[in-house]
């Protein structure tokens, strides 16, 4: 077989411009004396613009195509590829202060970011389940170390145990389902288990039993990932010892990558079976947000409470999953609206997460009692702060109530209208515990001699980018869905190969 | 399989001829017990303390990189034996494979990980 | 029954023991011993299958490396010699035990059902071949999760060595 190394290298470019940007900055480290040397992010942020670029222009002119035959670089790709690596950017904004204040391994920090930027933008393109499984076990490995960053503080030392027996654990399960995969059809491409199931099942029974117990292995290991009730335990201790901006990262971003592994799975390799994922969704869709949403309640500390949120924001965006149907017309369709979601919940939920690394770079704390009287103390804080919940509540005129229409407009016109009643539902619920925070923001008296929160450059851009993309979305939507129309589109479309 | 036969004779041979030496020892040698004899060394210093201590880190940071690079070496067997039926871009890809490992080392060396002091 | 079979339930039972020995020994240095007599068995069972290779890989990597490490591991801890051992079972066995066996039975079942359906493999390569035909793949097929693995290499050595190194 021979191998066509121009091609090759563009169609992976993103990739490639990231592991070399994760080396170069390795090596920089090394040889910089100075933890805080401007060259270390300044490298950082070169790796991610350019892969962002090279994405970008992926999507722009349309590239479709497999490479390596394991990787497939089609639209859906290149979506994911922009949504990790924009996560990341804004990421290494908020991160450059924090680390430096905390650790003096911070060349590592950005190397592993790096690193970890890259796990999510194979993860999302995986064609075949070996790939899958070695990109899923690399994002989970980074985000290990990145989560028990903060060496010395026992919370993340805790954070990062849990979620990695929790990880090993829901790996094995997700090989268990793998190799039951394969022991049936005998190949690990997902294009190929699909085609292998097009064979009727009066022909082999036995096999088809197996699909089931497969896809509920599957589904341990990816809704680890996305932090589906009951694969969630982990989420609320790493979340709270990870370092702040890790805990941005996890939420958005491996989140992200978890949604694109499930998407191909089920659609790409499983869609002979939809009947039987249908179900098995729509059962994890209610447990995750109303579990979430009912926990989120009783949080008093922010990253907790962010935890839980974004557990009970991983059962909505299931929600456009579990309404896919495949000629539906736009945004019908369902995965659509998850694509709307995504980009939505990109820019609100990191926006909230930066606004709490502001709040705890500057006060030192994350209990939401503290942020009482934030309004006197940084309006501009507190008010970005409301359109972030706002757009997680799913309010207009925000990101979140663009996708949340877009998922709930999908599940009725798939006729899953119980779904979408509890989706109402809990909805109602989670503006109760949103608007907790604003009202200790507005409405509680600041501490006696409060100082106000400042922010440094990077963090209040950061900030700012989040905020905006927050409100652009929610006013001016049609550039986004029009993204997400364009990204719908996925491999299988493409000849086997 | 038939290529594994020696290797499951040599096991043989190996579980066997041991404990022939140690059975037969115990059966045909005299047994004439004294307090000397009984002694965990008959010739040699008797030891001070636990005999199992608490391991310093450094060896678990020595053990773990060792495991890493041992991986790398089982990586690069296949292609090494295969490298012939390869042209050069199977060169070029293991050198991608080796030098991001290379930056490693480099990294392991230079944060003072080899140094045992 | 044929010399192939009695060896495959040999090194199950090896495995299975070895298992159970580990889950319920008290000291963590005995049960990471046990834990090599599993990898053993796993080793024969991938010659059995006609991936010496592996097997091989397994002895170096499982046995020479990692059991290894544990054993440092554990080693670090202060009570080596398991002078204060824990309690063998935690009050959530019943509870393991139940999920342990459910999986196990599930796992029966479907291949009881899935009977001769179960996809075969063509005939195993030629034994003397396997590690090239391994090179040749990870070459040309596998390229890139050959490549990714360098990368899960490298993060596992940052993360070690900023996780675990003194100051």
């Amino acid at each position: 077989m021979q191998i066509n190394w121009a091609d090759t290298s563009f169609l992976l470019a993103p990739e490639i411009l990231l592991t070399v940007g994760a080396l170069i900055v390795l090596v920089l480290d090394l040889l910089i004396e100075d933890d805080t040397s401007p060259v270390l992010p300044g490298f950082t942020l070169l790796a991610l613009v350019s892969a962002f670029g090279a994405a970008a222009a992926h999507l722009v002119t349309g590239v479709d195509d497999v490479a390596l035959f394991m990787f497939a670089a089609d639209p859906l790709t290149h979506f994911f590829r922009l949504l990790g690596i924009g996560t990341a950017l804004l990421v290494l904004l908020v991160s450059v202060n924090y680390v430096q204040a905390r650790s003096k391994h911070t060349g590592e920090f950005y190397s592993l970011l790096l690193w970890v930027t890259l796990a999510v933008v194979l993860v999302a393109g995986a064609h075949d389940l070996i790939l899958l499984y070695l990109a899923f076990e690399f994002l989970s490995i980074t985000s290990y170390v990145l989560v028990g960053w903060l060496r010395d503080d026992a919370r993340s030392n805790e954070g990062a145990m849990k979620y990695l027996l929790f990880g090993a654990i829901s790996s094995a399960l997700m090989l268990y389902g793998m190799s039951l995969l394969y022991g049936a059809t005998g190949t690990t491409r997902l294009t190929e288990i699909a085609a292998f199931f097009t064979i009727p099942e009066t022909q082999i029974t036995g096999l088809y039993s197996i699909v089931v117990p497969a896809l509920v292995f599957l589904l341990a290991g990816i809704g680890f990932k996305i932090s589906l009730v009951p694969f969630h335990q982990w989420a609320p201790d790493a979340y709270e010892g990870a370092p702040t901006p890790v805990a941005a990262f996890l939420s958005v971003g491996s989140k992200s990558a978890g949604f694109a592994v499930l998407a191909r799975v089920l659609l790409e390799a499983m869609p002979a079976f939809q009947e039987h994922w249908t179900s098995l969704l729509v059962v994890l869709s209610i447990l995750t947000m109303t579990l979430g949403n009912l926990v989120a309640l009783r949080q008093t500390n922010m990253k907790r409470l962010l935890a839980y949120s974004s557990i009970a924001q991983a059962g909505y965006i299931l929600m456009g999953l579990a309404a896919y149907s495949a000629g539906a017309t736009f945004p019908a369709d369902g995965l659509s609206g998850v694509l709307i979601y995504l980009v939505a919940y990109l820019f609100t939920n990191v926006g909230v997460f930066i606004g709490a690394v502001i709040f705890e770079q500057a006060t030192g704390s994350v209990a939401i009692s503290d942020y009482a009287g934030l309004i006197r103390r940084s309006p501009w804080l507190a008010f970005t702060f409301v359109v972030f919940f706002l757009s997680l509540a799913g309010l207009p005129p925000t990101a979140g109530f663009v996708g949340k229409l877009a998922v709930f407009y999908a599940t009725v016109a798939k006729g899953l209208y119980f779904l979408a009643i509890i989706g109402v539902l809990n909805s109602v619920v989670s503006v109760y515990y949103y608007f907790n925070v604003i009202r200790q923001m507005f409405f509680m008296p600041a501490p006696e001699g409060a100082e106000r929160v400042r922010m440094p450059a990077s963090m209040g851009l950061a900030l700012a980018i989040s905020f905006v993309g927050t409100l652009l979305i929610g006013f001016y939507p049609e550039p986004f869905l029009n993204l997400a129309n364009m990204s719908r589109d996925f491999i299988s479309a493409l000849p086997l190969l | 399989m038939r290529e594994y036969a020696v290797l499951g004779a040599f096991l043989l041979v190996g579980i066997v001829l041991p404990a022939a030496v140690v059975i037969g020892g115990w059966l045909l040698g005299p047994k004439r017990a004294n307090p000397v004899k009984n002694s965990t060394y008959e010739c040699g210093l008797e030891t001070v303390g636990e005999t199992w201590i608490q391991f310093k880190v450094q060896y678990y940071v020595y053990a773990l990189i060792f495991v890493i690079f041992d991986i790398e070496v089982v990586y690069l067997y296949p292609w090494a034996v295969a490298y012939n039926r390869l042209g050069l871009f199977a060169l070029v890809e293991a050198l991608i494979f080796a030098g991001i490992l290379v930056a490693g080392l480099f990294y392991a060396w230079r944060k003072g990980a080899l140094a045992w002091f | 029954m044929t010399l192939e079979q009695g060896i495959f339930i040999l090194a199950s039972l090896l495995m299975l023991g070895s298992a159970l020995a580990m889950v319920t020994a008290r000291s963590m240095f005995v049960a990471a011993l046990w834990m090599i007599g599993t990898f053993a068995g796993v080793a024969v069972l991938f010659i059995l299958l006609n991936a010496g290779f592996l097997g091989i890989v397994q002895i170096l990597i499982y046995i020479g490396a990692i059991a290894v490490l544990i054993l440092f591991a554990i080693m670090l801890t202060p009570d080596v010699m398991g002078l204060k051992p824990g309690p063998r079972y935690t009050g959530q066995w019943p509870l393991a035990a139940v999920m342990a066996s459910t999986l196990a039975a599930v796992i029966v079942l479907l291949l009881v059902r899935a009977g001769n359906d179960w996809h075969i493999a063509d005939a195993a390569p030629n034994v003397t071949d396997f590690a090239v035909q391994l090179g040749e793949a990870f070459m040309t097929t596998y390229l890139l999760p050959f490549e990714v693995a360098s990368g899960v290499l490298l993060v596992a050595l940052i993360g070690a060595l900023v996780i675990v190194r003194d100051e």
